[in-house]
């Protein structure tokens, strides 16, 4: 249970910053931001999508276009404000920092037990 | 085939099944409501509509068809995710969310599913929450005060709308019409007419001759196992009665007197098989139409029908059989002369008049049977039918005479003859007193054939006679009750006239004019 949640804060944390990279990268259709998240295995049903787009909308962050489209109604494609650039940013420098924690982190603890193994040697 | 529905989803028409129109309608609703703590929940909400349209427009596109069915909508929540997915990824924020009461308003429905009638019952149990059993019971109730419930029925009826679909039949449960509730009633198969109160009443009418009536039917049936259950043991008792297991001389009664003696067994036999069966069959096919089980074997229901045309068969030769043994009549007539009185006393001898089979029967020693009596009951008489007629006439040559006329029925008209000769009658004189036995009997063992004794006795003018009540049960046509002034006495006083015999208490009243 403990597990799971943290799984959820971090996937939660992750998501937001992956859907804002994704948008970083031009002009995009929700379907399609799905479809990105899905090679990247990180959503598993479009519904959750929408509140946080709507969420990171109303924050600023994001904008919208309608286009028409041939298959249904007219169509959102979602852009990155110049606010959502910024925030983007942060999170960037943000991820750089929680990358070096975790990485370094890591290599502690490798070490450590790198060295258990060499006294048991 | 099945109904389809045209609905506007994200501004464009869909073509759905009604099946799938339902499940989509209440995924929507889930969504909403998942949604409805946030403040962005309508446009949240009209997103996933046009997302959902856009992929049922894309599925028609693909799969070249015209209308979206069950499976496209599930496959569409599949992709778009349950509320329990959202609440998932979501955790933290429903940490602090309080979920709201999930109270589901109960709607008022009629229960057609399991309904007696129309399901006014089931519906009201299902809004009460009580057993339909109860609210059944208080119905039937009603009816017996002034039938006051028949029009609410029928009021309640009109007004009442119908559960059709599957999410009023869930609302109408107070279940939540919910996905999960609707994958459940989702087996059930979903049968729906939208008809007017009239159709609907014919059919429930079927439905009840269907349902209701099929009760009805188990309980007469269930009746007509019982009665043939206790039929066919009393045939069983009845033919062992009568193949003499507890009194051989059960022969020697009435009706089956009638059957030579020789015949007898097979007889019986037959005549029980063609009573037993048909009653057997009956209670077969009860069985069958109660318990709704397979139809009988059919070898065994044409062998038994095989053995009920033999027992016919058997039945009709002894029937033809015997028949003919009553073919030829005979009769002749014995006169007796009577000694000479003013007044005669008639009456009916009621002690049995022992023959040696009865001392036998009854273990009375013969040597010491004198003085006992007997009486018989004449109302509980079995032995025959009514066999002995009494007359009383006017003598014309002023004799006092008793003509017996000895009759019986035969083959031929020797054997009816013989079997007259038969007949043993006991009349007793003793001074004025007559006495006459209450039955004819056989001097010979034999069988009923007819047997009659017609006695005339013959009086001169002016005779008084004291008839007894039980002697004038032999009588015919002379007002016996008319002349009886006091019920209580035994006797009435006659007199013969010119006319025939004439009760003396209007004599005298006439005479006196």
């Amino acid at each position: 249970m403990i597990a799971e949640n943290t799984q959820t804060q971090m996937r939660k944390g992750i998501l937001e910053y992956c859907v804002l990279l994704i948008i970083s990268r031009g002009e995009i259709y929700a379907s399609d931001i799905i479809a990105e998240l899905k090679s990247a295995r990180l959503l598993v049903v479009e519904g959750t999508l929408y509140p946080l787009l709507t969420r990171l909308k109303n924050n600023g962050l994001l904008s919208y276009n309608w286009v028409e489209s041939t298959s249904g109604p007219p169509r959102k494609y979602y852009l990155l404000t110049e606010k959502g650039k910024s925030i983007l940013g942060q999170l960037d420098s943000t991820w750089q920092e929680l990358a070096y924690a975790i990485n370094t982190s890591k290599k502690v603890a490798d070490n450590e037990t790198n060295d258990q193994i060499n006294l048991n040697k | 085939m099945k109904k389809t529905l045209n609905i506007n989803i994200g501004n464009s028409i869909i073509h759905i099944e009604e099946d799938a129109y339902e499940m989509l309608t209440i995924y929507l609703n889930e969504v909403k409501q998942h949604f409805a703590k946030s403040a962005d929940d309508f446009e949240i909400v009209t997103d996933i509509e046009n997302r959902i349209a856009e992929m049922f427009g894309e599925m028609l596109n693909n799969q070249q068809k015209q209308v979206i069915n069950i499976q496209d909508v599930q496959s569409v929540i599949a992709q778009m995710g349950s509320v329990k997915d959202f609440e998932s990824s979501e955790e933290d924020e429903t940490e602090e969310y309080i979920a709201p009461p999930q109270f589901s308003v109960k709607k008022l429905y009629r229960d057609t599913d399991q309904a007696m009638i129309a399901g006014v019952c089931s519906g009201l149990a299902h809004y009460l929450d009580v057993e339909s059993r109860l609210v059944r019971l208080i119905a039937i109730a009603t009816i017996f005060l002034g039938g006051s419930g028949i029009l609410a029925y029928v009021v309640l009826w009109i007004m009442i709308p119908r559960a059709v679909t599957k999410a009023e039949k869930m609302t109408m449960r107070g279940e939540e019409a919910n996905l999960r509730g609707f994958a459940n009633s989702y087996l059930q198969p979903l049968v729906h007419h939208s008809r007017g109160f009239i159709a609907e009443f014919l059919d429930v009418l079927g439905n009840f001759i269907n349902g209701t009536g099929k009760v009805i039917f188990k309980i007469i049936a269930a009746g007509i196992i019982a009665f043939g259950g206790i039929a066919i043991l009393s045939l069983i008792v009845i033919l062992a009665a009568l193949l003499g297991i507890w009194d051989s001389n059960i022969y020697q009664m009435f009706p089956l007197s009638i059957i030579n003696q020789e015949y007898i067994t097979v007889s019986v036999f037959a005549a029980f098989v063609v009573c037993v069966i048909p009653v057997l069959a009956l209670v077969l096919f009860s069985i069958r139409v109660a318990f709704n089980s397979r139809p009988m074997n059919k070898s065994l229901s044409f062998g038994l029908l095989i053995i009920w045309l033999a027992g016919v068969a058997v039945t009709t030769f002894y029937v033809v059989k015997i028949g003919s043994e009553f073919k030829e009549g005979a009769e002749f007539t014995q006169v007796n002369d009577v000694k000479a009185f003013q007044t005669y006393t008639l009456n009916i001898d009621r002690t049995r008049f022992f023959t040696k089979e009865d001392s036998l029967r009854y273990s009375i020693d013969p040597g010491n049977y004198n003085g006992r009596r007997i009486l018989t009951d004449l109302d509980h008489n079995f032995d025959a039918p009514r066999n002995i007629r009494l007359n009383i006439e006017k003598s014309e040559n002023g004799k006092v005479s008793l003509s017996q006329y000895y009759k019986a029925r035969g083959k031929t008209f020797e054997v009816a003859l013989k079997n007259a000769q038969n007949i043993h009658y006991d009349f007793l004189q003793h001074d004025s007193l007559l006495t006459f036995s209450p039955m004819l009997q056989f001097a010979k063992t034999g069988n009923w054939r007819g047997q009659e004794v017609d006695l005339t006795l013959k009086v001169p003018v002016g005779t008084k006679l004291n008839i007894s009540k039980d002697f004038s049960r032999y009588l015919d046509g002379y007002g016996y009750w008319d002349c009886n002034h006091d019920s209580n006495s035994e006797f009435t006083a006659w007199k013969m006239t010119d006319a025939g015999i004439k009760c003396e208490h209007e004599e005298t009243e006439n005479n006196g004019e």
